[in-house]
């Protein structure tokens, strides 16, 4: 009976990709504009991750259809402040149909883990992705301790 | 079942079916007498990733985004997804003229209007 433990494994797996692709393909046929994104609150955008990579943490924000020039980063310490403005490119003289996308300013700010050291920051913004490396401060660098 | 048939089964690990959450992507759309214009936001997603599809008047739009994970996650609040959105397009597209451009995240989709289908102002002759 085990030996056929994973020919089922395998067959519940693969129902479970179908079930996937039949719930998708009825949630997202020409659906409105969903407030599928309404539970998240409205000082969370734009969504951010951060990691941390021993001497450096690193932050990515999805800011798609936003320019450099639109866009403000401002750290201090161990408190980083993202602030910007996506303006809206609508063509002249269509007629809309449809706004989904926000075209709006928004401010974000966060508590970093660690301090930073603000002069070496680099910031590269590319397909709509903000990627941020932030040079921790010395005092906050790992260390190996010698153990005697 | 006897015992060699049971002995001699080759054991295959089962394939481990990994599927992103797909995520329908925000779109605006436009349309004026000689396009419809659809501008959607694809952070991340590079132009290789793409698949525009058209077919008997459904267009479905579809990327799939991976980040480039980079030392250990403190916080994620986006991660790789697959976009998928599917749409109802008029059959007075024509589809040779598809025109698309991938720009800071934003694609924007040009659907020009056969010219059957554009608007045209019908002259009454004085009868």
């Amino acid at each position: 009976m085990m030996t056929r433990w994973q020919d089922i494994h395998q067959m519940l797996g693969a129902m479970d990709l179908f079930r996937n692709q039949m719930n998708s393909m009825f949630n997202d046929f020409d659906r409105t504009a969903s407030a599928g994104q309404g539970w998240r609150a409205d000082d969370s955008y734009p969504r951010t991750n951060l990691s941390d990579s021993g001497d450096n943490l690193e932050l990515i924000a999805e800011v798609p259809g936003v320019n450099k020039e639109d866009l403000n980063v401002k750290i201090q310490g161990n408190y980083l402040e993202i602030n910007g403005l996506r303006k809206p490119d609508i063509p002249e003289g269509y007629t809309v149909h449809r706004t989904e996308r926000a075209m709006a300013s928004f401010s974000r700010s966060f508590t970093l883990p660690y301090e930073v050291d603000a002069a070496k920051v680099i910031a590269t913004l590319k397909d709509g992705l903000l990627k941020m490396t932030l040079p921790k401060s010395e005092a906050a660098k790992p260390r190996q301790i010698n153990i005697q | 079942m006897s015992e060699n048939e049971v002995v001699a089964r080759n054991e295959q690990p089962a394939e481990l079916v990994h599927q992103l959450p797909a995520y329908s992507p925000a779109v605006d759309i436009m349309a004026n007498d000689s396009e419809i214009v659809l501008h959607a936001d694809l952070p991340g997603v590079l132009k290789d990733d793409i698949s525009i599809n058209i077919d008997n008047g459904t267009l479905t739009l579809s990327g799939i985004r991976r980040l480039q994970s980079t030392g250990a996650p403190t916080w994620r609040e986006f991660a790789d997804v697959e976009f998928r959105r599917t749409f109802a397009v008029p059959q007075s597209i024509d589809v040779n003229q598809v025109h698309a451009e991938l720009k800071d995240g934003v694609l924007r989709l040009h659907l020009p209007k056969s010219e059957a289908a554009k608007p045209r102002q019908i002259e009454i002759k004085a009868g």
